[in-house]
């Protein structure tokens, strides 16, 4: 027993572990300070159900029989627009809602950030298995000695966890920022800044 | 004017009985998933292939970095059968018609830079792992 060793004593890059680790306690603890700050306010539940009401009313005059008479038309086109304009103010009323309250969860992932940094500093973390384009390897290859692409740093590995994480925390929190807002479910659908 | 309030009461007890089947009936809404007469929300689908993106970036992650896989062809590989799986989901299992929910780019995007990190993350930490 006391030559046993413990289970990832043997393993190169347990660090990358720790990164993992670390990311995924910061992301728990970034949506406690959401949820406090934001989702438990009664600001941002009204706000978020009117865009959600907003963008299916929205959605089904677009869809409504589009062969009417000319007047009914100008008349649906106007409250189209009004409505679009309705939802606009909306979306921009919750970006800077929880703009506000993101600042605390930033300083939270700028702290964070910086104690990782410290502790794995020039430390290769991880093996990559494919070499880089150079515009990653800026980044996968941040502070590391040598010419080996396929090292990693903390910092993409962090990145990669943040995003992977947070997002699907986001996601399965229903936290998620509704899809009539602004930005939301595009091709990059990052976890939403302001709250994070 | 009698016809928009019946078709609201309709809509309103429709939204009721969807939401007592959601809190006690499972089973249905796993009978949802893979039924073509199944009426879609764009929110509820959006979710599906989302989650359904996500699965399929973890197994590859886990199983491309156990074998390994190496090198940068596997993640085109990885883009075009996530893709793949989501487009012959939505298309031949649910038979959805693409223009009902902003079309075949905005259902084949839900999830998939999320995806592609959880899958970069899964391979380079089993690959580091398990090889090293």
């Amino acid at each position: 027993m006391a030559t046993a060793i413990p289970l990832f004593a043997s393993f190169k890059y347990t660090d990358s572990l720790t990164v993992v680790g670390i990311s995924f306690c910061t992301a728990l603890v970034c949506k406690a300070i959401s949820w406090i700050l934001i989702y438990r306010t009664s600001s941002y539940k009204s706000l978020k159900s009117s865009i959600d009401k907003a963008s299916r009313k929205l959605e089904t005059m677009k869809t409504d029989n589009p062969s009417s008479k000319l007047t009914n038309k100008k008349s649906k086109t106007k409250k189209i627009d009004r409505v679009e304009s309705s939802l606009k103010e909306s979306s921009r009323d919750l970006s800077l809602f929880k703009f506000k309250s993101g600042a605390v969860v930033a300083l939270v992932l700028f702290v964070v950030f910086g104690l990782l940094n410290s502790l794995f500093e020039g430390k290769v973390v991880a093996k990559l298995p494919f070499h880089p384009v150079t515009i990653v390897r800026k980044m996968s290859h941040r502070g590391l000695k040598g010419d080996d692409s396929t090292d990693c740093s903390m910092a993409f590995l962090y990145l990669l966890c943040s995003i992977s994480i947070r997002t699907n925390l986001q996601k399965f929190l229903g936290f998620s920022p509704p899809r009539g807002a602004a930005g939301a479910g595009g091709l990059f659908p990052m976890p939403d800044p302001k709250t994070n | 004017m009698r016809e928009s309030k019946s078709a609201k009461l309709n809509q309103l007890q429709q939204q009721q009985q969807d939401n007592h089947q959601n809190v006690h009936l499972s089973p249905s809404k796993l009978a949802k998933l893979f039924d073509p007469d199944a009426s879609w929300d764009k929110d509820q689908l959006g979710d599906v292939l989302h989650w359904i993106r996500q699965v399929v970036g973890l197994i590859c992650g886990l199983l491309w970095g156990s074998i390994p896989l190496v090198g940068g062809i596997w993640i085109i590989l990885f883009l075009a059968i996530s893709s793949g799986i989501v487009y012959g989901y939505y298309a031949m299992i649910l038979k959805v018609d693409e223009e009902d929910f902003g079309g075949h780019a905005a259902l084949l995007q839900e999830g998939l830079f999320a995806s592609l990190t959880l899958f970069l993350l899964a391979w380079i930490l089993v690959y580091s792992l398990a090889h090293f």
